[in-house]
């Protein structure tokens, strides 16, 4: 009892009181405020989300369901300024940042709301009608129905074909659900169908829905405020781990169309109407399309660029985690002062170096925010690649 | 439309030959005039005789219609065609006649048309009919579109329609299928609003609550299917069940003991609900005993001063004096729980309460007979055994993540590397290795001795001629810039817009159907039956079509002929890369089945 207790101060009062937290603010040149240096707090955080190194499937061609719950909890004010628009606000950000990691997926989007499930959008590629729609009306009222979310998203799910990866994922605001029948059967019935439902629960832990992921083999987590449902939410923008047994192994074909020249007129086939220069030809059938990726119109076969499938490819071959490197009190001649990736010194307070890390193929050194940037935007290592 | 022709055989039975001779039909009417002028077949049927029409498929033996008169004996008008495409144009033909008049005869007398589908007989219902009829009369595009490839026996209605389910397929139907679960509020807990200056307490009833009181309280619900209608209306029942619930309320049990010793069916609501207090005696023998009571007792502090639960405000109080039934909050929430886990067991539209009282006493009565013994015992041993398992000791138990092999990718491409330098290396006559690194030394003075030549001399071998360089980039430039100069200055109008009307409407349709046909076209491969086969040799035959079509449109001398030459030059390619895509399927076949003399797989 007396560790926990250090001289009757709780931890809290021991950042004011020895920490002396207040110092750490300091002003810049025109007397405003700096910001405090949270620096080792986010790349300590960053750590945690790397995953260990085995080589495991990871579903690159995605068919998510995002889950919106419209009942009367969500009018909830403990989200400012409600919960629902925090949701939709996190949930825009997620779309954008799903397309961006995850370029041959598709998204839909379903409500609940009074008791039963509306679907808002069909399950498309393109992130600009998602979000038009999602922004369109929000309004809550009503009870949220589990059972009846997962029956609407398993209909539809399952006419899917079959090297696609089904997925839900659920915002759930309220505290219970309503269901016209047993939801065990539900979630029997959607994990025969290979679906994987994940939720993110902004009021409580609810045993329900932790059977569900349980069950299906999604993951379930709670926020604890704004920033941290946004943290969770894009924390399911990267591809999951496949799980064994729903995994299917096909080969799928695929058109890599060119660019059409600017003088070009053709009618396209998404629109109906002519499209002067650029857009893209089908090369099995010809027909134009006007932005990649997508889905041939009049063939069917799926058309994508070059770059849509590299930025699917790092999510396999992620760069090795890079080894931390402790203070080295010691200034030694050989070793660079300067972090590689950008230039900046390593150098702080003295002679001692700041946190740094080095990558362990090239042995560069890079600085914390460059460490950050090359694991999760480049997905390539500098230092590598210079040398071959 | 309105009349059609063919030739085809009639019969009274599937098995017959058929006398050969010529149908017509008719908006109200379809003849049969026999070839033989001798016979005596002749037949004069009003469409409004025929109930419905059975077809063949496609592929089978005989093209056959069969006109049925009454669907249950199944007579009717059997006509044998020459081929399918006659056969399906008569039954477009005639399925529209008969939408036609069903939907009229269906406003009048409401007679649910279903016939019943035998095996290899499709179907169409009177609605999907007049859905598709709607949506043809609602677009025009669709119905020209329509028009020409299914009159024109290169689509069948069937396919036409298969593309087009999302049209059809009404979504609303999809959600109206969800039902409801019972509203976790706590509805047959109902409140009053009271008028502050009469003394009137208004109650308010909607179907939803009254569904909720019948599921929860049992004895009420009873006491419903009892005296109403025989003894009283419902709304003097629902008077005097507000009545015991505002009595219930108040507390008085002394008013509410007077009341019920007058009112013998407002008794009925103040006592005890027995067929609850009969369920709780039976639950209780069949308790689950992985429940742990020990951990609810340190958690009751309802008991102690200043604590517990209140209801409305006010403190519970138990009267034991008189039989009127006291019922705790607690045991209220209970009840309602139990029934809203227990799910919503009917299905039907809240509306008249007294089929809402006798559709609960039906699934009551289904549910009763239901549960055995044998399943609740089974029911038991799986729970226990599933909670015998403390979960906080056990270990995540997630699905294990599939592994991930993919081969070193280098060694794919140096495999193709491989490749391409063996394919080079056949032509050129060996190959030999040049080492071409150079140390720092050797570099630097390669490079001092360039830049003192180029100094010198300057560049005299540049990789492109100046002036040709000069007059590509400016041919360029001008063809880029021509189209969009002269068609980018009025951002609002199109290409199109500049054509003459009749033009533009030309093109617009042979691109619709062109897009139509090419879907079909991509669709229908691989080839696997004949009946795909023959899909493909129709489709390719209006492509054919429409391609000297748009020939003779671009060759058309016309102000705009450049602008509709650019126009359909896209077009052209897509149909050229069907025939090209259909001739090589063609030879594979032709290699594949050599001594096949048609080339096609059955």
């Amino acid at each position: 009892e007396e560790e926990e207790e250090d001289d009757g101060m709780e931890a809290w009062e021991r950042a004011y009181a020895d920490e002396r937290s207040w110092e750490n603010l300091q002003e810049d040149e025109s007397g405003l405020l700096r910001p405090i240096d949270t620096k080792t707090l986010v790349h300590a955080q960053y750590r945690r989300r790397l995953l260990a190194a085995s080589r495991i499937q990871k579903g690159l061609i995605r068919y998510l369901y995002l889950v919106i719950d419209l009942s009367r909890a969500a009018s909830e004010t403990d989200y400012r300024p409600s919960r629902m628009v925090a949701v939709a606000k996190c949930a825009e950000a997620f779309i954008r940042e799903f397309f961006d990691q995850n370029p041959l997926s598709h998204v839909g989007l379903v409500t609940i709301k009074d008791g039963i499930s509306h679907r808002l959008t069909e399950i498309g590629g393109s992130p600009e009608s998602q979000i038009k729609a999602l922004m369109g009306k929000l309004e809550c009222s009503g009870d949220a129905s589990l059972q009846n979310a997962l029956e609407l998203i398993h209909g539809y799910l399952s006419q899917i074909p079959s090297y696609g990866h089904r997925e839900v994922l659920i915002l759930y605001s309220a505290l219970n659900t309503c269901d016209p029948g047993d939801i065990m059967e539900t979630i029997k019935k959607c994990k025969k169908a290979k679906i994987r439902c994940s939720v993110i629960g902004l009021s409580a832990e609810i045993f329900i829905c932790k059977h569900v992921c349980e069950e299906t083999g999604g993951s379930y987590t709670v926020a604890l405020d704004e920033s941290h449902f946004k943290e969770l939410l894009l924390e399911h923008a990267p591809p999951p781990p496949a799980i064994a047994e729903y995994a299917a192994a096909n080969l799928i074909k695929m058109g890599f169309p060119q660019r059409g020249a600017e003088g070009v007129i053709a009618i396209c086939s998404c629109h109906k109407d002519v499209k002067i220069g650029g857009g893209y030809t089908c090369p099995r059938c010809k027909a134009r399309v006007c932005e990649l990726p997508t889905e041939c119109r009049i063939c069917g076969l799926t058309l994508v660029s070059s770059p849509h499938l590299a930025r699917s490819y790092h999510h396999l071959f992620p760069v090795t985690p890079f080894n931390e490197v402790s203070s080295v009190f010691k200034l030694s001649q050989k070793l660079a002062q300067t972090c590689f990736g950008c230039q900046q010194s390593l150098v702080s307070i003295g002679t001692k170096f700041a946190p740094h890390v080095s990558c362990p193929k090239c042995n560069q050194r890079f600085c914390l925010d460059c460490d950050i940037y090359i694991h999760e935007s480049l997905h390539n290592c500098p230092g590598c690649e210079s040398q071959r | 439309m309105a009349a059609i022709t063919m030739a085809a055989k009639y019969k009274t039975t599937v098995k017959e030959p058929g006398i050969p001779g010529v149908l017509k039909m008719m908006d109200d009417v379809f003849a049969f005039t026999p070839n033989d002028p001798r016979s005596a077949m002749k037949l004069k049927v009003d469409f409004r005789n025929i109930k419905g029409h059975k077809f063949s498929k496609d592929g089978s033996k005989q093209a056959l219609l069969n006109l049925t008169q009454d669907p249950e004996k199944g007579g009717g008008y059997i006509f044998e065609f020459n081929n399918f495409t006659d056969r399906n144009a008569c039954r477009d033909f005639v399925g529209k006649v008969l939408g036609k008049f069903q939907a009229l005869a269906s406003k009048q007398n409401d007679q649910p048309v279903s016939e019943k589908s035998t095996v290899s007989v499709e179907q169409l219902s009177t609605t999907e009919m007049e859905r598709r009829m709607k949506l043809l009369r609602e677009d025009s595009e669709l119905q020209k579109l329509h028009k020409e490839l299914v009159f024109g026996n290169i689509l069948t209605e069937s396919e036409f329609w298969a593309t087009r389910k999302n049209l059809l397929d009404d979504d609303y139907a999809r959600i109206s299928k969800q039902r409801t679960g019972f509203k976790s509020a706590m509805l047959a807990d109902i409140r009053p609003s009271t008028d502050g200056r009469t003394n009137k307490v208004t109650f308010s009833l909607t179907p939803e609550i009254i569904h909720q009181i019948f599921s929860e309280k049992p004895a009420v619900h009873r006491a419903f299917l009892n005296f109403v209608p025989s003894k009283m209306t419902e709304k003097d029942f629902w008077t005097k069940y507000c009545r015991a619930e505002y009595l219930h309320r108040t507390n008085n049990s002394v008013a509410a003991a007077a009341e019920a010793a007058e009112d013998e069916e407002l008794a009925v609501f103040l006592k005890h609900d027995d067929i609850l207090a009969e369920e709780a005696r039976r639950k209780i023998r069949r308790v689950d005993p992985t429940l742990d009571m020990e951990a609810d007792l340190g958690d009751d502090y309802t008991h102690l001063p200043d604590h517990g639960i209140l209801r409305d405000g006010s403190k519970e109080t138990t009267d034991a004096e008189n039989d009127i039934a006291r019922r705790t909050l607690a045991q209220d929430v209970n009840r309602h729980a139990s029934v809203v886990l227990e799910g919503r067991a009917l299905d039907i539209e809240l509306g008249d309460t007294r089929t809402v009282a006798e559709a609960l006493a039906r699934s009551k009565q289904e549910s009763s007979a239901d549960k055995s013994d044998e399943n609740a015992n089974l029911e038991r041993q799986e729970r226990v055994s599933r909670m015998t398992e403390i979960e906080d000791l056990q270990a995540t138990h997630s699905l294990p993540y599939a592994e991930l092999c993919i081969k070193d990718p280098r060694e794919y491409f140096d495999s193709q590397q491989v490749n391409a330098l063996k394919a080079l290396g056949s032509t050129v006559a060996g190959s030999r290795t040049i080492d071409h690194s150079l140390n720092t030394e050797e570099a630097y003075v390669y490079l001092l001795n360039e830049i003192s030549e180029v100094k010198l001399q300057g560049l005299h071998n540049p990789i492109v001629q100046s002036e040709a360089a000069l007059k590509v980039l400016s041919g360029l430039t001008q063809q880029i810039s021509s189209t969009r100069y002269n068609l980018g200055k009025n951002p609002q109008e199109s290409v199109l817009d500049r054509l003459p009307k009749r033009t533009k409407d030309e093109i617009m349709l042979h691109w619709t159907s062109i897009q139509e046909l090419l879907r079909h076209f991509w669709s229908s491969y691989p080839i696997t039956t004949s009946y795909l086969y023959n899909k493909v040799l129709r489709l390719k035959s209006a492509m054919t079509d429409i391609y000297q079509k748009l020939k003779a449109i671009k060759d058309v001398q016309s102000d705009f002929r450049h602008q509709i030459s650019l126009l359909i030059q896209p077009m052209l390619q897509a149909l050229d890369a069907a025939f090209a895509h259909y001739d090589a399927e063609e030879n594979k076949h032709s290699k594949k089945n050599g001594a096949k003399p048609n080339g096609f797989v059955q």
